[in-house]
């Protein structure tokens, strides 16, 4: 069994369901700007909306823990030297997401980054430094120049600690440990959010604009290296109010995730590895990268060392364990301490000095590159609603390039934080139905029988074998259907502090449907979405295809008129 | 799969008066964490139990909890068969979940200058080792300081060290963090040696912190009265009866015919020198009695703790240069130390001396004792923080006392007499010797024993029961040995 099973307890507890209650202070709960997730993208944008006017940050994790910036390991992508320049920056990361870019976003991407971490360092940001004082630079896959910008290999928790710092002198008000479960609409408008506290009471916030920041969500695959929020709640929140998402079917995995211990599998290893200099080898001791990209090798694009690894490990070249070995004992000790402490420390917890032995790696589900349709403003398909960093699409196309998530979220959320405040002031009204729809799907969960999380996994091992690294249409069909048959609205809440766990099941099994229907539509391979059932004679540059798109309203691919 | 039994601490604050322990038995993975544990009886046995996390990895600092007692980060502690999980240390809101609010709003912000100052590379290293810190509260849950007085604690003085390196930073941190409470922390260590970021908080920032209130005259006048002593006599505490040294010959031979065991030299420190003489007499004979040949140079002085401790560093160099020719011109390897905060001053303060360290439990037990006679007599050991987490020492103290007495264990709390904590802030020390007067009431102990003059001294004064030396217990049980053979 892949999970942890329970052989017996002392007593069975037998539970009434305690109902939710609406939380008293919640009715003036109004607000110019609501901002939905606390990680890069969505404190940013707060930081910047509350410039404009009175903001509230919901987050489901206490404000500096949530999310998957924390976690951010290897870098912040940014054009910082004369050799290097943002046209190169914007051909490296076109061809890397094989063109599938929006090229205005990415344009945005390359020439503010440089401008965000600026703002990061003023604010306090401890990155390292060359020894001519400079901010330090470290050449990360795909790119022709070394720009991605680091702290050790803690680079999100600097920039996230960094982040907070600056809030806290600000007046915006947290609430955190709350969950959004749906955003609130005035006919197509964006009103504000629904929303459960720690204790499953019910929170209605009422916004002139909200700004969706709520994270990635490749928390539905079995092997995935996001935190716990990476459940992918705003693209399922989104889809459910009617905005339209695009290639959704664009989920990286990342070459190198742990394979041990088994309950923590697909935890990062991060890209930083290679690009200090560490090897990729099978079993047989070959270093493998120079059957895929001999110019490139370890640090080709993730895509290519994903699928070359998930390859040697298919044909029977990898451990035990299910890994390949990735290897760093040749180089120095001290660069291993002081450029990967956080990779040495976590492998020493699990056994490895990874000074003297190799780590074993495998892919792991890591980032979603699609997600809400957005324009250079961070402005939805819905009036009132934005979205920035991962939870939004098109700025990494069909691949993302290590480091440029991060500054992402740094560009766009400042972006949309500045077009939410800058947006007119209105007369809040909530239509009360919605609210009294919420009650009853919470209600449901009270009285429902099926456990979340067994569904979570049974989700997550379809999808990890249906909709993973290499796709065709059978098994993406029945996945979607079994994905589209998980009781998902039977879900079982115990206490009324669980109803936002099912909440966040039932957003899971959305986006992984939103997955695999995208995965459908998009009949060619490219970047990080492999079709092993179709053959076509286009490469990226030259397909005829731009973004799938998905909303309740249409679905379908966009042509390109190639010129 | 591995079968773990285990037993999780639960709270529901709707129904429940107080906390209760609840036996589990779960199925996980080879390897599994702490973390997978909790999952595991979440998802297939009670989905009400509450627990924190979010990265999984080490990362975001959700997660800590207790396990047998120590706080750990349950994504990153391997599970145990039998293991206790309960919560930090904190208010406890519900389950494991406690309340991190207070302590995380009370960690101060950087005011940034109006125009930027970019930190030099020198600057960033410095900051650098501070600033891994993932705001776990583990530190924060085990602070003896922050329990009985207002001080802000581990995490936050950790902050203000950060933000005073930082030329980015537009604040007074210094005056600061002395408001903040930067004088109550005792160093005894706890915060250190649970951080799972290993950030050296009470070398690393509160000294540092308190050296830099040096620079601008916010020391204590209590610590300055003490600086001043020591520079004036070379010694923290004046002259009140006849010192240990004045008692002693230079060398003293070990008993009995064989060849010694081992030579050191002796480092009395200060406290036993000249406030408790007669418990460093008691160890000489113990030693001698062990086959130990020890060498105690008379112009030895003050190992500079006090002064460390308290950020008082003019005269440290020439303190620590005196101590180490001393003992490096009688050509010795070992330096032998009784003191528990001079052993760990030498061991950590000391930049490589050119001998080895050993405190005198250490000694005894590397060389081994002559058994002393039972006593019938009840003792429960008070682990000096200097000792236990300055130097790792924890089982040869105990070593050595079940060989005399029986041994009832308590709590290893900080009695609160180190850091400069007893001179400078007596009702602090007050109150943490109260506490740890409680403890030792609740084992229904005959006598307290320890390894350190401060403790020793301290302890004293805030329980009824005696409080004695090792070396001194050991003595005793000797002579009731000798009386024996005596009558037979
Ligand atoms: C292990 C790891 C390493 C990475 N390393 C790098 C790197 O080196 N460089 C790089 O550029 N990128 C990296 N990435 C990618 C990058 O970290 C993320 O894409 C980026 O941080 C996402 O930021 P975000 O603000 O959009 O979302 P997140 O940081 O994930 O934050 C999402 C926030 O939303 C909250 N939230 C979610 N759902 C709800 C809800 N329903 N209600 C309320 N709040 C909610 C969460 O609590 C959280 O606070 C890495 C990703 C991972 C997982
Ligand atoms: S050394 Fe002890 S008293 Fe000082 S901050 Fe750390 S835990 Fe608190
Ligand atoms: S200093 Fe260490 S123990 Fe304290 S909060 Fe930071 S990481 Fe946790
Ligand atoms: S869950 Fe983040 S540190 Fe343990």
């Amino acid at each position: 069994m892949a999970f942890s099973l329970v052989l017996c307890h002392l007593f069975m507890i037998v539970y009434t369901p305690q109902s939710n209650k609406m939380r008293a202070d919640s009715d003036g709960m109004e607000c110019h700007v609501l901002v939905i997730g606390s990680g890069g993208a969505g404190v940013r944008a707060a930081i910047e909306a509350s410039a404009y006017g009175d903001v509230v940050l919901v987050s489901k994790t206490i404000v500096s823990k949530g999310g998957c910036t924390p976690m951010a390991e290897g870098g912040y992508n940014a054009v910082l030297r004369e050799e290097d320049s943002c046209e190169i920056h914007f051909e490296d990361t076109m061809k890397g997401g094989a063109f599938l870019n929006d090229p205005e976003l990415v344009k945005i991407l390359v020439s503010e980054s440089p401008q965000r971490m600026d703002d990061l360092i003023l604010w306090g940001a401890v990155f390292d430094v060359t020894d001519d004082n400079k901010v330090a630079q470290r050449p990360f896959g795909g790119q022709r120049f070394p720009r991605t910008c680091y702290a050790g290999d803690r680079t999100g928790h600097e920039m996230m600690t960094t982040l907070v710092e600056r809030l806290d002198g600000l007046p915006v008000d947290i609430l955190t440990e709350t969950t959004v479960i749906d955003l609130l609409k005035e006919g197509d408008r964006v009103v504000g959010a629904f929303a459960l506290d720690d204790k499953g009471d019910s929170i209605v916030i009422k916004a002139d604009s909200t700004i969706l920041a709520t994270g990635g969500g490749t928390r539905v695959f079995d092997i995935s290296t996001n935190s716990a929020s990476g459940t992918g709640d705003g693209y399922a929140i989104g889809y459910r109010a009617g905005a339209e998402l695009i290639d959704m079917e664009m989920v990286q995995f990342h070459p190198t995730g742990a394979v041990f211990p088994y309950d923590a599998r697909g935890r990062l290893v991060t890209e930083a590895v290679r690009s200090e200099g560490g090897i990729l080898k099978n079993t047989l001791g070959e270093r493998f990268m120079k059957q895929y990209d001999p110019e490139r090798m370890e640090l080709s694009t993730r895509d290519v060392v994903a699928r070359a690894i998930a390859t040697e490990i298919n044909k029977g070249r990898g451990t035990k364990n299910g890994g390949v070995f990735l290897d760093v004992t040749h180089l120095p000790r001290e660069q291993i301490e002081a450029k990967l402490p956080v990779m040495l420390e976590q492998f020493l917890k699990f056994g490895v000095d990874i000074r003297t032995e190799p780590m074993e790696v495998a892919p792991t589900a890591h980032h979603i590159m699609g997600g809400l349709r957005i324009t250079p403003r961070g402005e939805t398909t819905l009036p009132g609603l934005f979205a920035c960093g991962e939870v939004a699409g098109g700025v990494h196309g069909a691949n993302r390039l290590g480091g440029n998530a991060l500054a992402e979220t740094q560009v766009f959320g400042k972006r949309a934080g500045e077009s939410a405040g800058r947006s007119e002031k209105r007369v809040r009204n909530v239509d009360l139905r919605q609210i009294e729809g919420q009650q009853e799907r919470l209600s449901r969960f009270l009285n429902g029988s099926v456990n979340p999380a067994t569904v979570a996994r049974e989700l997550q091992l379809a999808m990890w074998e249906g909709a993973g690294i290499f796709r065709n249409a059978n098994d993406l069909r029945s996945t979607l259907a079994m994905v589209m048959h998980l009781p998902a609205s039977d879900l079982k809440a115990v206490s009324a502090r669980n109803l936002s766990e099912c909440c966040t099941i039932q957003n899971m099994c959305l986006t992984a449907s939103l997955i695999c229907k995208s995965a459908l539509l998009r009949p060619e391979s490219r970047g990080a979405h492999v079709r092993t059932d179709i053959c076509h004679a286009w490469d990226a540059q030259t397909s005829p295809f731009a973004h799938t798109y998905i909303s309740h309203a249409r679905q379908g691919i966009e042509r390109r008129s190639h010129t | 799969m591995i079968r773990l039994s285990v037993h999780v601490f639960r709270f529901d604050p709707a129904t429940d008066t107080s906390g209760r322990i609840v036996p589990y038995t779960v199925e996980v993975n080879g390897g599994a964490r702490v973390l997978h544990v909790l999952h595991a009886i979440h998802d297939s046995i009670d989905q009400t139990l509450s627990y924190r996390y979010c990265c999984g990895s080490g990362q975001c600092g959700s997660c800590a909890v207790r396990v047998n007692g120590e706080p750990v980060l349950a994504c990153m502690e391997e599970a145990r068969d039998g293991m206790v999980i309960e919560p930090l240390k904190l208010a406890v809101k519900r389950d494991l979940v406690v309340d991190l609010m207070q302590n995380l709003d009370a960690i101060a912000f950087l005011a940034p200058r109006a125009e930027l100052v970019f930190p030099a590379k020198d600057e960033i290293d410095a900051i650098k080792p501070l600033r891994s810190c993932i705001e776990c509260l583990c530190c924060v849950s085990v602070c003896p300081a922050m329990d009985v007085t207002n001080f802000l604690g581990p995490a936050a003085m950790r902050q203000e060290m950060r933000l005073a390196l930082d030329p980015r930073d537009s604040r007074d941190r210094i005056t600061d963090s002395v408001k903040d409470g930067l004088f109550t922390c005792t160093s005894c260590q706890a915060c250190w040696k649970v951080c799972p970021k290993d950030i050296e908080i009470p070398g690393k920032a509160i000294e540092k912190l308190r050296a830099f209130a040096n620079k601008k005259g916010l020391t204590l006048p209590r610590h300055q009265e003490v600086a001043a002593l020591v520079k004036e006599t070379g010694r923290s505490v004046t002259r009140i009866e006849p010192t240990f040294l004045e008692q002693v010959g230079e060398v003293l031979e070990p008993y009995g015919t064989g060849a010694p065991k081992a030579t050191m030299g002796f480092f009395v420190g200060c406290m036993y020198n000249m406030r408790l003489p007669k418990t460093a007499l008691d160890a000489m004979e113990v030693l001698r009695r062990n086959g130990i040949h020890i060498i105690i140079p008379k112009e030895q002085v003050c190992c500079g703790s006090p002064l460390i401790r308290t950020g008082q560093l003019d005269i440290l160099d020439a303190l620590k240069r005196k101590n180490i020719e001393t003992f490096r011109s009688r050509g010795l390897n070992t330096v032998m130390t009784m003191c528990a905060g001079c052993g760990s001053t030498l061991k950590n303060d000391y930049k490589n001396p050119p001998f080895t360290i050993m405190d005198i439990n250490e000694v005894l037990t590397k060389y081994g004792i002559e058994p002393p006679a039972h006593l019938p007599i009840r003792a429960t050991y008070h682990d000096p923080c200097h000792l236990l987490r300055g130097q790792g020492i924890r089982e040869q103290p105990r070593q050595l006392i079940r060989q005399v007495v029986d041994l009832v264990e308590m709590p290893a709390i900080c009695c609160g007499s180190g850091g400069g904590v007893k001179s400078g802030m007596p009702d602090e020390a007050a109150a943490l010797g109260k506490r740890r007067g409680e403890e030792i009431q609740k084992t229904g102990a005959d006598i307290v024993i320890s390894s350190c003059p401060f403790c020793e001294f301290h302890i004293a004064g805030h329980t009824d029961k005696p409080v004695k030396n090792v070396a001194s217990v050991l003595l005793e049980g000797y002579k009731e040995k000798d009386k024996k053979s005596v009558k037979n």
